[in-house]
């Protein structure tokens, strides 16, 4: 299990060697200046760091939707999905070390973010909960990476994964209160966010940065790394089934 | 020489309403793409909630409701790029008529999709916002919408022109140069936020002036404003044009002298 995990993590990052796999990191400045620009414009320098953190975390899930959602439709095109499903690796593990290698590099642009904000405007972001901060980090990567995996099988089913990666990108950044908190939006949306794990994360980073102390922070913790589970078990019920429906009708690349 | 290239944008124009069909049925147009199109226009618009202030949700709500006319324009990178991966660039450069009218029409879907979710962006969240649309005046808005994808459409062909030599970094370009335009270009602050030589790039890269003159029409400016506005992101149209049928001149007669047409990177 640990050596396909580790293969597939490999495989992976020699893929991410091609610049037009990195995309997002690629346009996270620009992203960052145009967020950035908006607080300092306005004279709310307070809030640039929310900026750093909506950038980042449109760079994060573009990647979980772009790259690591299109693992499995990329492989089905390149005619590369029927010897992957015929050896006794599970495809589920297979597509986990992949979208964990994609989630950990996609963090890179908080570095990138937080770099722009500081050369372009003179922002500093302080992180006022180190380790809590850390956490929330890392616990966001492991249910992003979960989260991408399962939509990585979602994504097969449709007629074009790229109608739905679009679809998937802005209305997840709005709930996941990317830029601004949740409590900001319309009423009606409130609920909707409360099981998008990113707005857990996000609320969760945003508070890392204030002084004060963060309420319910182990709770909070827990509940993004249930929603990220959450997904992933859906993730793999979801590559079963299309796994044993190709294995009975033989349409491995027409899925 | 005139009809023939009449006849072959319009063949390409019905070649490019068939791909729009290809891409979406009216359900994923409507529940999928127009839904994030809102989403996005909304994203920046409630950052204006955020600031606590209603004139800046206005300003992002009218400047990224047009910006996504532009955005969706530049999408002419990626569907130019098409022809070289489907093989066909080597036929249309062999063919006796000039590339350049059918790459202008080949990609047009955009133009007719930029503007749709444009307008509907703008009129739909609007009230939402509370942002006021004097009627009829208001209307007027949807001819400088089609004016800026138009306008954003020109500078994508020479993109393009380039993008057929390096297939592989299509939506790269396509993305960079949008995200570009939000920056400079007066979507999220004015052009002269910027440092020199921002401000004076903005003037020659489209959205601007038909962004500007959106702008205008919204708040009452005098209609000699609105038209000198429209009027100046119709001559940067009008030089992305030349521009990029020049580009897709060299790109063919380079492409026949070095082989490069199908085989380039």
């Amino acid at each position: 299990m640990i050596t396909v995990f580790g293969a597939a993590v490999w495989f992976q990052g020699l893929q991410m060697r091609r610049v037009a796999n990195l995309s997002a990191l690629v346009n996270t400045p620009l992203f960052t200046l145009a967020l950035v620009a908006i607080m300092v414009h306005s004279g709310r320098s307070d809030l640039a760091p929310y900026a750093v953190v909506g950038a980042t975390v449109i760079a994060v899930w573009n990647m979980a939707i772009v790259e690591s959602g299109g693992i499995i439709d990329a492989d089905r095109g390149q005619g590369t999905l029927e010897a992957l499903i015929s050896t006794p690796a599970p495809l589920a593990l297979v597509v986990l070390g992949r979208t964990v290698t994609v989630t950990v590099i996609s963090l890179l642009s908080l570095v990138e973010s937080v770099i722009v904000a500081r050369l372009v405007f003179g922002v500093v972001v302080d992180v006022h909960h180190g380790w809590l901060f850390a956490v929330t980090l890392v616990l966001t990567a492991v249910s992003m990476a979960m989260t991408a995996s399962a939509l990585a099988g979602i994504f097969v089913l449709s007629r074009s994964a790229r109608t739905f990666q679009n679809a998937l990108s802005y209305p997840f950044y709005l709930l996941s209160g990317a830029v601004v908190p949740a409590p900001l939006l319309p009423e009606w949306l409130q609920p909707i966010t409360k099981v998008v794990f990113l707005s857990w994360s996000t609320d969760l980073i945003r508070d890392c940065l204030r002084p004060g102390a963060v309420p319910n922070a182990l709770t909070r913790l827990a509940v993004v790394a249930g929603l990220g589970l959450a997904a992933m078990v859906a993730g793999v019920w979801v590559l079963r089934r299309i796994l044993e429906r190709v294995r009975t009708t033989g349409a491995v690349s027409f899925a | 020489m005139i009809r023939d290239n009449a006849r072959v944008l319009a063949a390409a124009f019905t070649s490019a309403l068939a791909d729009l069909r290809a891409i979406y049925t009216w359900r994923t147009w409507s529940f999928a793409w127009l839904s994030r199109i809102l989403a996005q226009v909304a994203f920046y618009a409630v950052i204006g909630r955020l600031l606590g202030s209603a004139e800046r949700t206005q300003y992002l709500l009218v400047g990224n409701a047009v910006f996504i006319a532009a955005l969706v324009s530049l999408l002419v990178c990626a569907s130019t790029a098409w022809e070289r991966q489907a093989g066909t660039l080597p036929l249309l450069v062999a063919a006796p008529t000039s590339p350049f009218p059918l790459f202008v029409g080949r990609s047009a879907q955009w133009l007719l999709d930029g503007t749709m979710c444009a307008s509907i962006a703008l009129f739909v969240l609007s009230p939402l916002f509370g942002l006021p649309m004097p009627m009829p005046r208001a209307l007027l808005a949807l001819p400088l919408i089609a004016l800026v994808s138009w306008s954003t459409y020109c500078f994508g062909l020479v993109l393009s022109a380039f993008v057929l030599r390096k297939v592989e970094v299509r939506n790269l370009v396509s993305g960079l140069s949008s995200l570009t335009l939000m920056l400079v270009c007066g979507v999220q602050v004015p052009t002269t936020f910027w440092p020199a030589p921002f401000p004076q790039l903005a003037e020659v890269l489209p959205l601007t002036h038909g962004l500007g003159a959106v702008r205008d029409l919204l708040s009452g400016a005098p209609a000699g404003v609105v038209v000198g506005g429209a009027a100046l992101e119709l001559c940067v149209a009008t030089g992305w044009l030349v521009v990029a049928g020049l580009a897709f001149r060299h790109l063919a007669e380079s492409g026949r002298r070095d082989g490069s047409i199908e085989f380039g990177d």
